[in-house]
């Protein structure tokens, strides 16, 4: 048993430093909390917090302790999914898995370790947004700090999605066919769906009752209890416009009704249940089923029908691949563009798809989705050396070694700016501050998707970072002028046009220092 | 010590990894030595408990390691081919979480194993930033540190330098003493000095296993040496199976083996590196052992 235990207590241990120790932790946390402070926006811009039937609710503990809570809530139910799965992924790729294997633990041990390494990562870092968060008190508060009444609104809302997304996030890893892309994919799907059918149970005042017992994403209860405690369906959060001729409002946040305890007492306790399962699945890092067989590298299903496109998109990219001979800088650029199409073939799809979709619907409608499949690429050009080791390699090119960031600043804005060629022709007609806007926006994913997968070496920071950003520009709508970064909605303004570019030009900027840093140290 | 009986790896594909395989080691360092493909790591990671075999049996003091796998585990040490780190954790982080692992909860332990691959001097040092010597010296420590009567190591020296390579086998040769010592290699160098027994495979099946001096016996009459002009140096290195060619002011000096020389040449005395050549190209595969 004290065995176990050690086992159990090494994982979570050596989990807790890797996660901690990385670039990318530090940058997600710094932008979850930088979120706070546009999540929680000062009264005198029109806009605030939390506005019922018009009226704001003043800044005290509960109303940024629930605002913010909300906040942390999403960013672990859909984003902690990305940040946390990889905990089995990282001991395959290293073979330390293999090693762990070998050793007198069980399979049990490791799992359990494993889900409570993520469950503790997700606490501690929902802990830390939530002490950042006490600080939007004295920026903007109203109201003396009430510590346990900010804490409960975290307690009451967070803990079921910390526990869901670390028993999810084991059980698909543990799933060799659910532990890459394919799964993020249904996952997104899965938490989309979970939230639909718990807010809809609230709006239709408990039709389906059942729902409340497995409201892992926090949603239900958060609805249920505001409409309760306020007697109104008209409530938002975060960041919303409220009229400023009624009279603020005390909202003393959320507490537990007697109705709730046992549906959140199940929400909490039922994804355990997901960990015996996964046990059934694990592969104990047998190579046979994790598809590390040496010398006979074995494709997952998504490969192989990556590699049933390759014969149609082999025409297409030998023809984009042209311009790139010759040697020159550009000719690179144009190369390592190329080269996301030849590795992924689905890009190719995607191009094809965007160009069809954007020709034929409403631009508006179809701009965040084609910026959501945008991220989704180009995340991996700034990462992919590093991920296969050729970083070396090219930095034996000098112009390259050198110039590796603007090489790859390059290579994504070709890469985006041809995938967004049909929105940009179409966008021409709407005049030069639109087109600019969106040319803004293209220039600002692939700044700070080369700034970030430089900087951390991941491409899910920039994921991760860049969709709760697209998140909370959807959810805008444009009500914000400075949101609308790409003019989605065109609400945008020359300052914002203007902020975003300094924004990317900032990031760059920055990038390039560090990576000149980490090269005069090599 | 170790059995291995008439043991078989089938992959899905319906190709074998290893073949009605069987061997008996008691103690020492064991070279398996192979071509890569030959089956080495998947006879490697069957042992070490990562993978079923699909047939056979594997026993460690009479017991089945694949029914009661714990039992093996509990005295094994472990070293993977292409070993990875965890980039952010220090030297002795690294350690101390295997030795968790493996029920070592001495940090004396952690520490006496950091210096006795010479990595005490770095132990807080974040191990991302090591030399790949370094890494496998950590990789060796964490196969150790549980006192194994077994060590698997998988291709330990891939990707070292000279230098590394050297002190990495000694490391290996002063561990032996007292235990069981698999070291699966294709390069004949790392296991000439320090192996007390060969194990040969190609194909998935074992050529033979002996002692490093019955090794040299099987191909003594077989080894001839010549010395050529360099235009005969090229056409003759498609048709001779070369071991060594050395290029001097008169020529290029070749050793070769074959049943018989087809050339102007005398016998040479045989070189594991020799032995190796001859069991490849002139042994079948799949034929039982040749006698010790």
């Amino acid at each position: 048993m004290t065995a176990s235990l050690s086992r159990i207590g090494a994982i979570i241990s050596a989990d807790f430093r890797i996660r901690f120790r990385r670039v990318s932790t530090v940058i997600v946390f710094l932008f979850l909390s930088a979120f706070a402070y546009v999540w929680i926006p000062a009264p005198s811009t029109g806009r605030t917090l939390i506005q019922i039937n018009g009226q704001r609710a003043i800044y005290n503990s509960g109303a940024i302790g629930l605002g913010t809570a909300s906040l942390g809530m999403i960013f672990v139910g859909l984003f902690g999914y990305y940040v946390i799965s990889n905990a089995i992924r990282r001991d395959v790729v290293t073979r330390c898995g293999v090693i762990a294997a070998s050793t007198p633990m069980r399979s049990g041990e490791y799992l359990f370790g494993k889900f409570l390494g993520n469950l503790v990562f997700l606490a501690t870092f929902v802990c830390g947004f939530m002490l950042s968060s006490m600080v939007m008190l004295a920026v903007r508060g109203e109201a003396r700090l009430e510590l346990f009444i900010f804490i409960e609104q975290y307690l009451l809302l967070v803990p079921p999605a910390i526990v869901f997304v670390s028993a999810v996030a084991v059980l698909f890893e543990s799933i060799p066919w659910l532990a890459g892309k394919f799964g993020d994919v249904i996952y997104f799907f899965f938490w989309c769906t979970a939230i639909g059918l718990v807010v809809a149970n609230e709006t239709t005042h408990g039709r389906m009752n059942w729902a409340r017992y497995f409201d892992f994403t926090g949603f239900g209860f958060m609805i249920g209890q505001l409409q309760h405690t306020l007697h109104t369906e008209s409530v938002s959060i975060g960041a919303s416009s409220f009229d400023p001729t009624k009279p603020a409002i005390i909202f003393q946040g959320l507490s537990l009704t007697p109705e709730w305890i046992l549906p959140r007492g199940i929400s909490l306790l039922t994804p355990l249940l997901l960990l015996p399962v996964a046990g059934l699945f694990f592969h104990r890092f047998d190579p046979v089923r994790t598809g590390r067989i040496s010398g006979k590298g074995r494709r997952n299903w998504i490969g192989k029908i990556q590699n049933l496109f390759k014969p149609l998109t082999r025409r297409a990219v030998s023809l984009l691949a042209l311009p790139g001979r010759g040697g020159s800088f550009i000719g690179a650029i144009w190369t390592d563009a190329a080269l996301t199409f030849t590795l992924f073939p689905f890009v190719f799809v995607a191009f094809v798809g965007i160009t069809v979709g954007s020709s034929i619907a409403p631009l508006a409608g179809v701009l965040p989705i084609v910026f959501a499949v945008l991220a989704l690429i180009v995340s991996d050009v700034a990462t992919r050396d590093a991920r296969a080791g050729t970083t070396a390699s090219i930095r034996s090119i000098s112009r390259l070694r050198e110039n590796y960031v603007w090489w790859k600043l390059g290579s994504t804005c070709l890469l985006s700016l041809l995938l967004c060629a049909v929105p940009l022709i179409r966008t021409i007609p709407h005049g030069p501050l639109a087109l600019a806007a969106l040319i803004g926006g293209i220039v600002f994913v692939a700044a700070t998707a080369t700034a970030l997968g430089v900087t951390t070496a991941n491409p899910k920071t920039f994921i991760v970072g860049f969709l709760t950003f697209w998140y909370v520009v959807v959810n805008d709508k444009g009500a914000n002028p400075m949101l609308d970064f790409a003019g989605f909605y065109g609400r945008f303004t020359v300052s914002s046009i203007a902020l975003y570019g300094i924004v990317s030009v900032a990031a760059i900027v920055i990038a390039q220092l560090l990576y000149r840093t980490r090269l005069a140290r090599t | 010590m170790l059995t291995i009986e008439k043991v078989s790896k089938r992959f899905r594909a319906g190709n074998y990894g290893v073949r009605d395989l069987s061997l008996e080691v008691r103690s020492g360092v064991i070279g398996l030595l192979g071509p890569n493909g030959a089956g080495k790591t998947t006879l490697m990671q069957m042992i070490a408990t990562i993978t079923r075999p699909t047939s056979g049996r594997i026993l460690f003091h009479g017991e089945d390691v694949v029914k009661r796998p714990n039992k093996l585990r509990r005295k094994l040490g472990y070293l993977p081919q292409d070993f990875g780190v965890y980039d952010n954790l220090t030297a002795t982080e690294f350690l101390t979480y295997f030795a968790a692992l493996k029920g070592v909860r001495s940090k004396q332990r952690v520490m006496e194993m950091l210096e006795s691959v010479n990595l005490h001097g770095v132990a807080n040092r974040t191990v991302g930033g090591f030399s790949g010597g370094m890494k496998q010296r950590l990789g060796i420590a964490q196969a150790l540190i549980n006192d194994p009567e077994l060590v698997i190591v998988d291709e330990p020296t891939a990707g070292l330098d000279p230098e590394e390579r050297v002190r990495f086998r000694n490391v290996l040769s002063e561990i032996g003493f007292g235990k069981l010592v698999i070291l699966s290699t294709h390069i004949v160098s790392d296991v000439e000095s320090i192996a007390t027994e060969i194990a040969v495979m190609k194909n998935g099946a074992l050529l033979t296993m002996a002692p490093p001096e019955a090794l040299l016996r099987t191909c003594e009459g077989h080894v001839w040496q010549s010395v050529v002009s360099s235009e005969q140096f090229d056409q003759l290195r498609t048709t001779l199976k070369i071991s060594s060619a050395v290029r001097k002011p008169d020529g290029v000096h070749i050793r070769f083996v074959g049943p018989s020389p087809e050339i102007a040449a005398t016998a040479a005395e045989p070189e594991l590196e020799d032995a190796f050549l001859y069991l490849m190209n002139f042994a079948d595969a799949g034929s039982p052992p040749m006698p010790a």
